[in-house]
C-alpha cells in the first residue's frame, strides 16, 4: 500500500488538511449533443471548507445512466445514439449529475475552414511562428489561427508562394495534397515527420488529425459548406473564465463554442491552448493547467478563426479567518471578490496623509499646501475624502492637469499640428474647454474624429502641415478611442490577432478622403472633381496589395453606407463611440491613471492575447460609464471614492508580490511636469520657462510668471533640461512614459538646477521661514507637510536634529534637508 | 613691365582710398512708437525708436508734431552685438476735429525721410500704464471707466499685464487689443513680433490656493489666417457682478522696448474691423461685387462707362450678367442657379463672401452644363513640387470660355459636408469677360537719394480677362533735379507652371515696369519731402483711360556728406 500513498494523499494536500470538501459539481450541468459522434468534456469541481474549489475532475468516478447511449473515455462523453442519459459524477462519497440529451441530428456536414483549418490551428501548423507568419514558412503561407479558410485552401490544394506586396502568386504552383497517392500529400508527411519538417513533428500517422486529414485527400480535397460567415464559430467561452489554483495543483478548462446559428459545441480538444507564462502556470494540449509559482497568467485559446483566453492564478495557502472588507462601491465589490478568489488580503486603508497626497496628485497634479494638509489631517468628519474629491473635481487645478493629460493622449505639439503654434494653442484650448464644462466623452470623441473645415480639432489631422496619411491616422484614432492596435494589419493580416489586412484598409478608408485645402481640413466628395481632370488625378485609396479601390468598412467587416458627398468620419465616429469597444477603452486608459496600470495594460493595447486582469469589472465601469452619459469627472469620482483606491501602498505578507490585483497601492514615478511643479511649490521658488524650439539656446520668449509645467500646452514650444531628463514626451506619436529612473536624473539631483540653484533663492519658503525666525521643528514639520502630506516621525526628527546639530552652517544644514527631502523616494513618487 | 603691375595697383588702391569721401548718413528706419495711441484732440508725447534717427528735425504727418528731444538707449552688457538705438520724444497735437484712426508719421533728418508706423487716435481718454510692473493680480492696473484705452508696453520677456475692473450682471464689455508691431505669420514680421493675447479672470480661488484668479475667458485672435487681424478682440457678458482681471501677454512670451500696445475696454460688443477691401481688389473673397461693376471694369480696361447695372437675383433660373445672392444655412446645403448661353461666351464668374468668409466660409462652385458634368469650378488644382502629391484651393474668381451653348446651372456649396451658417453668405456674380488691368503694386515707401544716385521701384500689374492695351506709367511732382526714367532690370527666369494651360482660368497674367528715380549730381538737397505721384492708366485703342491706380512716395534729396 506504501506507493499509493502519495496519489491518496495529493488532493489533501490541495485542499488543505483543515478544509473539508462540501459539495461536488459538474459542468455543465446540462448539455445538449447534436446526434452521434459529437462529444462532451465535463469537469467536476469540489468545493470545500475553506472557501476554495478544487478540480477533481481526473480522480473522480464518471457513470452513464444508459450506456448504450454514449460512451465515457474519463470524463469525455462521446454520443452514441439518440436519447436522455444521466452522467453521474462520485468523489469522496458525494455525487453529483448532468442531464445530457442526445438528439438524432444528422452528422454534421464537412467544412475546411473548421475540419482541416482547426486541426491546422490545434497543432500550431498556422501560428504565427510557423505557416501563418506574414510571409508564411517554407513556402506555405496559412492564415493565421484559419481565419480565411478560402486562402488556406487555395494555398493547400494549389500550391504556389505568397507575396506581401501583391496577389501575384511566386513560384511554381505545387500542390500540398497528392490525390493519386493521398499518403504521400506533403500536408501528411511533412508534419508526421516521414519528410524533413522545419516545425518538426506535429502529429502522429496513427493520430485522429492524420486519420482526418488523410481521408479528406482521399475524399478529393472538397471544400465543404462555408464556415465562418454562415453556421460558423461566433464565439469561444472559457470556463472558468478565472481559474484559481494552488502551486502545483491542476485545473481543467472547458471551452465552448457559439455557433452563429444559436447552438453550442464542446471544442475543448478542438483547440491550441498557450500560457503566457508558463513559468507561473503551464497547459497541455488537452487543457490542463498546471500551477507552478505564486502569480497570475492568461491562457489563450486558439482555434479557426477565434482566439479567447482565461485567467489562471497561481494562489497561496487557504487564509483562515479572511478579513471581511466593506465595499464601497461596485469597483470595490468586483476588486474585492478576485482578491478573496487569489487568497490575498487588501492592504489597510491608507492613512490620511497617504490618501491626500495620492488623490490630489491624481486628480490635478498638485501637490497641497501645508496648511490644508493639516486641516485635513486634523478634520474628524468621516466624509471628508469624499468631500475633499469633489472639491478637487471642481477645482481649476484639476482643469489645467487634465488638459494636461489629455493634451498627451490627444498629442497637442506644433509639429502635430500643423506647424504652426497658433493651431496647437487653439487645439490645446479646445481640449481646455471640453475639460472645463466636463463635456461627455462621447462628443469629444465624435468632434476630434469627425472634425471638418479649420475648427481647432481639426489641427491634429494635419502633422507637419499635411494631411497625414490615412493609415496612420486611422491608427491612431482606433488606439486612442478603442485602444487598439492595428498597425500590424497594415501590411498584411495580423499575425496574432484576428485583424485582417481588408478590415485595416477598409478602417482607414474612413479617412481616405481626407484633404487639405489651404488651411482647412475636407472630406473630398467622391462624385465631383472640383477640378481633378487637370491634373489627372483622383480621390481614392489603394489597398496596399490588391491595389484596388478601398471602400469604408467597419471593424467588423461590413460596409459603411457613406453619401459621395458626405463626410465618412462622422459615420465612423457614430459607429465608434456606439461599439463596446469605446467606453472600454476610455474606462481603462481613466483606471489605468489612477492604478499605475490597466485593467488590461498597456491601456491601449487590447487583444485577445493581453487580456483583462478583471473583465467583469472593465465591462461594469464601461457600462456605468455608458450608462452615465461619459461623465469623466463622475467616472473618476466613482474611481477614487473606491477603496480599492484608498488602500495604503504598505504590502501585508500575503499581497507583498501583487501588482495587479490592486490589492495595493503601487507606487509608480510622478510624472516630470507634476514633479517639476511639485519641486517649485515645496521650495517656494516657482520655475521660469524660455520658448525656444531650439533646445533652449535662442529662446524669443518666456512663458508668464505663474506658468507651471503642467500648463505647458507644448512641449516642442518650452525646452526645459529637467523635462526632458524625466521623460516628458515629445507627443511625436501617442507618448509611452515609463517612469524609469536613469542615471542623468540622479546626476541632475546632484548639481542640477532645479534641485540645487532652487535652494539658496533669497525668497524660497526657507529663506521666508528663516527670516520669520522659524524654529527647527516647525521648519521640519513645514517641509514634510508640504512634500510629504505627513509630518515626520519622531525618529525621523531626532535625526535630522542631530545632523543639522553637527553642521556649523544651520542654513546650510537646512538646505540639504530639503534636498534631501525633494531627491527621496517617497517625494519623487504617487504612492 | 608685368613686374610693375602689382605696384600700381597698390599705387591706384591708395589714392581711391585716401580719396573716399566720408560716410553717408544712414537711412533713417523707425523701429516703434511708444504710446502709439492717444485721444483726438489732445495733445501727448511719444517716443520713437529707430536707428539713424538721432538728428531727426521734423516730423511729417498730416497731425501736427514736433521733435521735443532726442536720446540714445544705454549701452548694452559687455558682449552683446545689440546696437544702442536712437530714441526720439515727440509732441503730438491733435485738433478737436482730427478723424480717429490710424495717421502715419514718419521723421526727417538729414539723412532723408523714414519708413511710416501709425499713431492711433482715439475718440475716448487714453490712459498710459503706470509705472512698475503689473505681471500680478496684485499688482494690476485699474481701469477707472469705460470706454478706456490703455497704452502700455511689454518691456521684458514673459512679461504680463494685468488689469483689473468691475462688472455687473449681464452686462457685455469688448476688450480689443493692438499691437505696435506686425504678429506672427503677418506681412512683415519675424519671430520676434508682437501677437497679443488676452485672457480674462475672475476671483474665485481654489482649495489649494485661495488667492488663485480663475479664467473665464481667453482670446488669442478670432482666427489666424493670412490676411486676418492678428489682434485679439474678446467679447464678453458678464454672468455675475464682481471684480475681474484681464491679462495681456506676447503670444509666445516675447517682450523688449518694442512691445508696444493699445487696449480697448468698451462698455458693449463691437464688431473688429474687417481689414479694409482693397477696391480694386479681384482676387479677394471681401471685394465688393457691386451691380455698377462692369463699368467699373471696363473703366480699367481703357473702356467707356455705358454698361447697364447688374441684375441681383436669388437662387434659381437666371439672366446674364447675374448677381446671385443667398447663403448656406445648413450644412450640406447647395444652392443653383440656371441659364442660358445661347453662343459661345467668355465669362467669367466671381465670388464675394459678405459675411463669413474663409476659412470660416469656403464657398465652392461649380459650373455644370446639361447633363450635370462639371465644366469649371472654383478650385484652383495642381501637384506640389516636392511630392506631386495634388493640392487644391479655392479661388474667389474663374474665367471660362464656353463653346457650346445650352442650358448651364451653377452651384454654390460650402467645402466642407458638416458646416452651414446663415453669415455663410454669398454673392456670384456671372458676367460675360471684360479685358482690363487688374490689381496693381506700387513698391516703395519712401525714397531718399544723395545727388547723382539713382534708385528703381517696380510696378506690377495683373491683366485681366485677356487685357492686351498697353499700360503708361507716369510720375508727377517730383523734385527739381530729380527724374523718373523708364527702366527695366534683371528678371530671372521662372519654371512653367505645373499646370500650364489650366492656370490662366484661376490666375491673371502678371507684368512688372520698373522706374529709376534718379538726381543729378547737380540737384539741389530738400529740406521737406517732395510727394511724388506714380500713375497708372491703361492705353486702349491708342487713347489714355482713366487712372487705375496711383500712389504718393515721399521722395528727399539728401546732401553729401
Amino acid at each position: 500500500m506504501k506507493f499509493l500513498l502519495p496519489f491518496l494523499a495529493l488532493p489533501l494536500l490541495a485542499a488543505g488538511l483543515d478544509s473539508k470538501m462540501l459539495s461536488l459539481k459538474i459542468y455543465p450541468s446540462t448539455v445538449k449533443l447534436s446526434g452521434a459522434g459529437s462529444t462532451q468534456q465535463f469537469l467536476a469541481i469540489a468545493n470545500y471548507s475553506d472557501g476554495v474549489e478544487r478540480d477533481v475532475t481526473s480522480e473522480t468516478a464518471w457513470t452513464l445512466s444508459h450506456p448504450n447511449l454514449g460512451k465515457l473515455a474519463g470524463a469525455r462523453l462521446s454520443a452514441l445514439a439518440g436519447g436522455s442519459l444521466n452522467l453521474t459524477a462520485r468523489f469522496q462519497g458525494k455525487q453529483a449529475i448532468s442531464r445530457v440529451e442526445i438528439t438524432n441530428a444528422p452528422p454534421r456536414p464537412f467544412q475546411f475552414g473548421r475540419d482541416i483549418g482547426g486541426i491546422l490551428t490545434k497543432r500550431g501548423c498556422n501560428s504565427a511562428a510557423c505557416h501563418g507568419g506574414v510571409k508564411g514558412r517554407g513556402g506555405l503561407k496559412l492564415s493565421a489561427n484559419a481565419l480565411y479558410p478560402k486562402d488556406d485552401y487555395e494555398w493547400i490544394t494549389k500550391g504556389g508562394i505568397y507575396q506581401v506586396l501583391t496577389t501575384q502568386v511566386a513560384g511554381d504552383r505545387v500542390p500540398r495534397v497528392n490525390i493519386a497517392q493521398p499518403e504521400k500529400s506533403l500536408l501528411l508527411t511533412k508534419p508526421t515527420g516521414v519528410e524533413a519538417h522545419g516545425g518538426g513533428k506535429r502529429f502522429d500517422i496513427d493520430s485522429e488529425d492524420y486519420r482526418v486529414l488523410l481521408q479528406w485527400v482521399k475524399n478529393g480535397t472538397p471544400y465543404g459548406e462555408e464556415g465562418m460567415g454562415g453556421s460558423g464559430i461566433v464565439a469561444f467561452e472559457v470556463w472558468p473564465s478565472i481559474a484559481t489554483l494552488p502551486v502545483q495543483g491542476v485545473r481543467r478548462l472547458l471551452v465552448t463554442a457559439r455557433f452563429a446559428d444559436g447552438h453550442s459545441e464542446d471544442y475543448t480538444h478542438q483547440v491550441l491552448y498557450a500560457s503566457n507564462e508558463s513559468d507561473i502556470a503551464s497547459v497541455n494540449a488537452e487543457g490542463l493547467v498546471t500551477a507552478h509559482k505564486l502569480g497570475e497568467t492568461a491562457i489563450l485559446v486558439r482555434a479557426a478563426g477565434q482566439v479567447a483566453s482565461a485567467v489562471a492564478g497561481v494562489i497561496g495557502p487557504p487564509i483562515p479567518g479572511y478579513p471581511a472588507v466593506s465595499p464601497a462601491n461596485f469597483i470595490d465589490t468586483q476588486v474585492f471578490a478576485k482578491l478573496r478568489q487569489f487568497n490575498l488580503i487588501p492592504s489597510e486603508l491608507s492613512e490620511d496623509g497617504e490618501f491626500l497626497r495620492r488623490v490630489c496628485l491624481d486628480l490635478t497634479g498638485t501637490l497641497p499646501p501645508p496648511a490644508r494638509t493639516r486641516e485635513f489631517l486634523a478634520s474628524t468628519d468621516p466624509r471628508k475624502r469624499e468631500k475633499l474629491i469633489d472639491t478637487l473635481l471642481a477645482s481649476p487645478e484639476y482643469n489645467d492637469y487634465w488638459t494636461f493629460r489629455f493634451s498627451d493622449v490627444f498629442r497637442v505639439a506644433i509639429f502635430a499640428n500643423g506647424l504652426m503654434p497658433k493651431w496647437s494653442t487653439g487645439y490645446s484650448e479646445w481640449i481646455r474647454n471640453n475639460i472645463e464644462t466636463n463635456r461627455p466623452y462621447d462628443q469629444v470623441a465624435r468632434e476630434r474624429l469627425s472634425a471638418q473645415g479649420y475648427s481647432p480639432a481639426t489641427r491634429h489631422f494635419i502633422p507637419y502641415n499635411q494631411i497625414g496619411t490615412p493609415p496612420d491616422t486611422m491608427a491612431e484614432e482606433v488606439r486612442v478611442f478603442f485602444g487598439r492596435r492595428l498597425d500590424c494589419a497594415q501590411c498584411h493580416n495580423h499575425p496574432y490577432e484576428n485583424w485582417s489586412q481588408d478590415q485595416f484598409w477598409g478602417m482607414a478608408a474612413f479617412f481616405g478622403r481626407m484633404f487639405k485645402m489651404g488651411s482647412i481640413v475636407v472630406d473630398h466628395p467622391v462624385n465631383m472633381d472640383w477640378s481633378s481632370k487637370d491634373v489627372d488625378g483622383k480621390i481614392e485609396l489603394l489597398h496596399p496589395r490588391t491595389k484596388s479601390a478601398v471602400h469604408p468598412m467597419y471593424l467588423d467587416g461590413s460596409a459603411a453606407q457613406v453619401a459621395a458627398d458626405a463626410n465618412p468620419r462622422k459615420e465612423l465616429a457614430r459607429w465608434m463611440t456606439a461599439h463596446p469597444y469605446f467606453a472600454e477603452a476610455a474606462v481603462n486608459r481613466l483606471w489605468g491613471y489612477f492604478f499605475a496600470r490597466g485593467i488590461v495594460d498597456p491601456v491601449d493595447d487590447f487583444r485577445s492575447t493581453n487580456p483583462p486582469t478583471h473583465p467583469e469589472l472593465l465591462a461594469t465601469l464601461a457600462s456605468d460609464f455608458r450608462g452615465n452619459g461619459y461623465n469623466l469627472r463622475r467616472l473618476m469620482k466613482t474611481i477614487t471614492t473606491s477603496r480599492a483606491y484608498q488602500l495604503s501602498h504598505r504590502p501585508n505578507n500575503t499581497n507583498r508580490a501583487d501588482l495587479t490585483n490592486y490589492s495595493h497601492s503601487v507606487a509608480r514615478a510622478v510624472d516630470a511636469e507634476v514633479l517639476l511643479d511639485a519641486v517649485a511649490d515645496v521650495t517656494g521658488v516657482p520655475e521660469t520657462f524660455a520658448t525656444s524650439v531650439t533646445g533652449g539656446a535662442s529662446a524669443i520668449g518666456q512663458a508668464p510668471a505663474g506658468t507651471r509645467a503642467i500648463h505647458l500646452k507644448d512641449p516642442d514650444m518650452y525646452f526645459s533640461r529637467f523635462l526632458e531628463l524625466y521623460g516628458r514626451p515629445s507627443r511625436g506619436a501617442i507618448p509611452e512614459r515609463s517612469g524609469k529612473p536613469n542615471l542623468a536624473q540622479a546626476l541632475h539631483m546632484l548639481a542640477g538646477a532645479t534641485y540645487v540653484d532652487r535652494l539658496g533663492q533669497p525668497n524660497s519658503r526657507l529663506a521666508r521661514m528663516l527670516e520669520s525666525g522659524a524654529t527647527d521643528d516647525r521648519i521640519f514639520e513645514e517641509f514634510y507637510l508640504a512634500s510629504l502630506m505627513r509630518l515626520p516621525g519622531a525618529d525621523e526628527k531626532a535625526e535630522l536634529k542631530q545632523i543639522l546639530g553637527q553642521r556649523q552652517d544651520r542654513t546650510a544644514g537646512l538646505r540639504e534637508f530639503i534636498w534631501a527631502l525633494i531627491s527621496s523616494r517617497e517625494f519623487a513618487e504617487n504612492h | 613691365m608685368r613686374v610693375l603691375w602689382p605696384i600700381l595697383l597698390l599705387a591706384s588702391v591708395t589714392v581711391v582710398s585716401a580719396q573716399q569721401p566720408p560716410p553717408r548718413p544712414a537711412d533713417p528706419k523707425l523701429l516703434s512708437i511708444h504710446p502709439f495711441a492717444g485721444q483726438a484732440g489732445t495733445s501727448f508725447t511719444v517716443t520713437v525708436r529707430g536707428t539713424g534717427i538721432k538728428t531727426a528735425t521734423s516730423v511729417q504727418s498730416d497731425l501736427e508734431a514736433s521733435v521735443e528731444a532726442v536720446d540714445q538707449e544705454a549701452p548694452p552688457a559687455p558682449g552683446s552685438r545689440r546696437t544702442p538705438s536712437d530714441l526720439v520724444r515727440l509732441k503730438i497735437t491733435s485738433a478737436p476735429d482730427a478723424k480717429p484712426g490710424r495717421h502715419n508719421l514718419r521723421l526727417i533728418t538729414p539723412g532723408g525721410i523714414s519708413n511710416a508706423l501709425p499713431i492711433h487716435l482715439t475718440p475716448h481718454a487714453v490712459v498710459s500704464e503706470p509705472d512698475g510692473i503689473h505681471e500680478t493680480p496684485e499688482t494690476a492696473i485699474p481701469v477707472p471707466s469705460l470706454p478706456t484705452t490703455f497704452t502700455g508696453r511689454i518691456t521684458a520677456k514673459g512679461e504680463s499685464d494685468f488689469f483689473v475692473f468691475e462688472a455687473h450682471e449681464g452686462q457685455t464689455i469688448t476688450f480689443s487689443a493692438a499691437s505696435g508691431l506686425p504678429g506672427i505669420g503677418s506681412a512683415g514680421s519675424n519671430a520676434n513680433g508682437f501677437d497679443p493675447s488676452l485672457a480674462l479672470y475672475e476671483l474665485g480661488g481654489s482649495w489649494f490656493d485661495p488667492a488663485r484668479i480663475r479664467r473665464v475667458a481667453f482670446n488669442d485672435e478670432p482666427l489666424w489666417f493670412f490676411g486676418r487681424h492678428q489682434e485679439p478682440h474678446l467679447v464678453h457678458r458678464f454672468q455675475k457682478t464682481g471684480k475681474y482681471y484681464l491679462r495681456l501677454e506676447a503670444f509666445s512670451g516675447q517682450g523688449g522696448p518694442d512691445y508696444s500696445y493699445r487696449l480697448d475696454f468698451f462698455p458693449r460688443e463691437t464688431q473688429q474691423d474687417r481689414p479694409p477691401a482693397d477696391p480694386s481688389g479681384e482676387r479677394g473673397f471681401s471685394r465688393l461685387l457691386s451691380t455698377d461693376r462692369l463699368n467699373q471694369l471696363a473703366e480699367r480696361g481703357g473702356k467707356p462707362r455705358d454698361r447697364k447695372s447688374v441684375e441681383t437675383y436669388n437662387p434659381g433660373p437666371v439672366q446674364l450678367p447675374a448677381i446671385i445672392e443667398g447663403a448656406i444655412a445648413e450644412p450640406g446645403q447647395s444652392q443653383r442657379a440656371h441659364f442660358q448661353i445661347d453662343g459661345p461666351r467668355d465669362i467669367a464668374i466671381e465670388i464675394q463672401t459678405p459675411s463669413a468668409d474663409p476659412p470660416l466660409f469656403n464657398p465652392v462652385v461649380r459650373l455644370l452644363d446639361s447633363r450635370g458634368e462639371e465644366v469649371a469650378t472654383n478650385i484652383l488644382v495642381g501637384r506640389g513640387a516636392c511630392t506631386g502629391a495634388m493640392s487644391k484651393s479655392i479661388q474667389a474668381k474663374v474665367i471660362v470660355p464656353i463653346r457650346n451653348p445650352g442650358a448651364y446651372t451653377v452651384e454654390v456649396r460650402d467645402l466642407t459636408a458638416d458646416l452651414g451658417d446663415p453669415s455663410f453668405r454669398y454673392r456670384l456674380m456671372i458676367r460675360q469677360q471684360i479685358p482690363h488691368l487688374g490689381n496693381i503694386g506700387i513698391d516703395e515707401d519712401h525714397i531718399n537719394l544723395f545727388p547723382g544716385d539713382a534708385k528703381t521701384t517696380r510696378v506690377t500689374f495683373d491683366r485681366e480677362e485677356d487685357f492686351r492695351g498697353a499700360v503708361a506709367i507716369t510720375v508727377e511732382s517730383l523734385p527739381p533735379g530729380v527724374q523718373a526714367l523708364p527702366s527695366a532690370d534683371y528678371e530671372p527666369d521662372k519654371d512653367a507652371p505645373l499646370t500650364a494651360g489650366k492656370r490662366e482660368r484661376f490666375n491673371p497674367r502678371t507684368e512688372r515696369a520698373v522706374i529709376a528715380f534718379t538726381a543729378d549730381p547737380t540737384a539741389p538737397p530738400t529740406t521737406k519731402p517732395a510727394m511724388a505721384r506714380v500713375v497708372v492708366r491703361p492705353i486702349v485703342d491708342g487713347k489714355p483711360g482713366a487712372v487705375a491706380a496711383s500712389k504718393q512716395i515721399p521722395i528727399m534729396v539728401v546732401p553729401q556728406p
